[in-house]
């Protein structure tokens, strides 16, 4: 008997049920262990091949996810992670993903919780991104590809069955989002002009990253017309500027994903990362007047007194807090699209570096393949 | 609030009907299951002062009642 095996003699870590796989489908719907979605059922047998690339303490917590505050240990998440879909090469990035929204300045709390339509938008950068498959190409965002609707879900169904973020009493999202079910890219490395994300935040461009993002859905930019990067950004900037936005309101950390065509054409224009941030944060704003009687009184004047107890009515309004706060990174395939992905506000991204469990950074997924 | 309520306070959370499962969960999770819950009427954004006023005289008779428990 493996020690997995063992594991699951304690009382109520096994459940039974007919293993048809329509009843096992109407079993975990009952007990509400679905997305609503069929899954794989986590046998003791499936959880132990996904934990081959696990270097963790199976039973150790490596995050506590609330609002349950449960316990996430590898075996727990590894039962989701089958349920998903995952290969076991996948897994180390799903635990990863975990580790980084439960850093303080994410607010798992919050964005658990909350009425806000938010879920965790999950950017992998680095080459265990292309070694497991992750796209970053033609319909990244969307449907078919097995890495990332399975990590993102994998996620997903963590936060419900170990956080217990179950809509209406842990999870109090007003709509949600179609993106709860997944939300997980890759950066279009091989077709970004400018250094990648994780390399702008510091981390060696060897590294294997995750960077999580309380997002909302991504709003589309369709620009084929503009042939310079000013006529690009100035459709971004307009896309950007809606009153609904929680980043309107100076807090969080939006996203601009360009797709690789859009880039290339900022990037001809001689644009900086840094340029596109201050750029955008300049042209990306509503005047004060464009927003409700009532917001601009008790939002504005009363909330934001610092900046607008007394200003104008055609006193801009900035689509975030400070240029820098503005994330940018390619992604995508061909096509003249690019997504802007407004955020949950009380949050801030958080990015993690693939490690073994000696402090070295993973170049392979297959340095952790259990022997 | 649990952590005025482990120190001894008295203490209570006013919760709106809607995020009352939440607010219950919550007390029990963080290990104060008893910590009381001042109900009042959903929704607590976007109301006029009239309808905030409305809100408060409900929960405050609540948290007389809970003050006047408490210390007896």
């Amino acid at each position: 008997m493996s020690s997995l095996a063992a594991m699951l003699k304690a009382p109520g870590a096994l459940v039974e049920c007919d293993d048809d796989p329509e009843a096992v489908y109407e079993f975990l719907c009952s007990k509400g262990w679905s997305d609503g979605l069929p899954v794989i059922p986590p046998t003791p047998e499936r959880v132990e091949r996904m934990l081959a690339y696990c270097d963790r303490d199976f039973e150790k917590p490596v995050v506590r996810i609330p609002p349950r505050f449960g316990a996430a240990t590898p075996i727990r998440v590894a039962a989701n992670a089958v349920m998903a879909g995952c290969k076991p090469e996948y897994f180390p990035l799903v635990l990863l993903a975990l580790e980084a929204m439960a850093e303080d300045q994410y607010n798992l709390y919050g964005t658990q919780a909350t009425t806000h339509p938010c879920t965790p938008m999950l950017i992998f950068n680095g080459p265990v991104a292309k070694e497991v498959g992750i796209n970053a190409g033609q319909n990244v965002m969307g449907n078919y590809f097995r890495a990332n609707a399975a990590i993102g879900r994998a996620v997903r169904l963590a936060l419900v069955n170990i956080g217990a973020a179950i809509p209406g009493t842990g999870d109090m999202a007003t709509a949600g989002t179609p993106a709860k079910f997944t939300f997980c890219v890759a950066e279009n490395e091989d077709n970004s002009p400018w250094d990648p994300l994780h390399v702008e935040l510091g981390f060696p461009r060897e590294a294997s990253t995750v960077t999580v993002i309380a997002a909302e859905s991504p709003h589309n930019v369709n620009d084929h017309e503009s042939i310079t990067a000013e006529g690009i950004l100035t459709m971004v900037a307009g896309t950007m500027a809606t009153t609904g936005s929680n980043n309107a309101y100076y807090a969080g950390q939006p996203v601009i994903a360009f797709g690789p065509e859009h880039a290339a054409t900022v990037a001809g224009g001689g644009m900086s990362k840094a340029g596109i941030k201050q750029w955008l944060f300049d042209h990306a704003t509503i005047p004060l007047s464009k927003f409700s009687q009532e917001t601009i009184e008790r939002r504005f004047r009363r909330k934001l007194a610092e900046q607008f107890a007394n200003a104008p009515l055609d006193t801009p309004v900035h689509m975030w807090a400070k240029p820098e706060d503005l994330i940018v990174i390619v992604t995508g395939g061909a096509g003249k699209h690019s997504q802007y992905v407004p955020t949950f506000g009380n949050t801030r991204s958080a990015t993690r570096a693939l490690k073994r469990v000696d402090g070295e950074l993973v170049k392979s997924i297959q340095e952790l393949k259990r022997v | 609030m649990a952590q005025l309520t482990k120190r001894g306070l008295i203490a209570a959370v006013v919760c709106s009907d809607t995020f009352m499962k939440l607010g219950t969960a919550q007390a029990r999770v963080f290990g104060v299951p008893d910590l009381p819950l001042l109900k009042i009427q959903h929704p607590l954004g976007g109301l006029t002062m009239e309808k905030v006023r409305e809100r408060a005289a409900v929960a405050l008779p609540q948290l007389l009642k809970v003050v006047k428990e408490k210390q007896s």
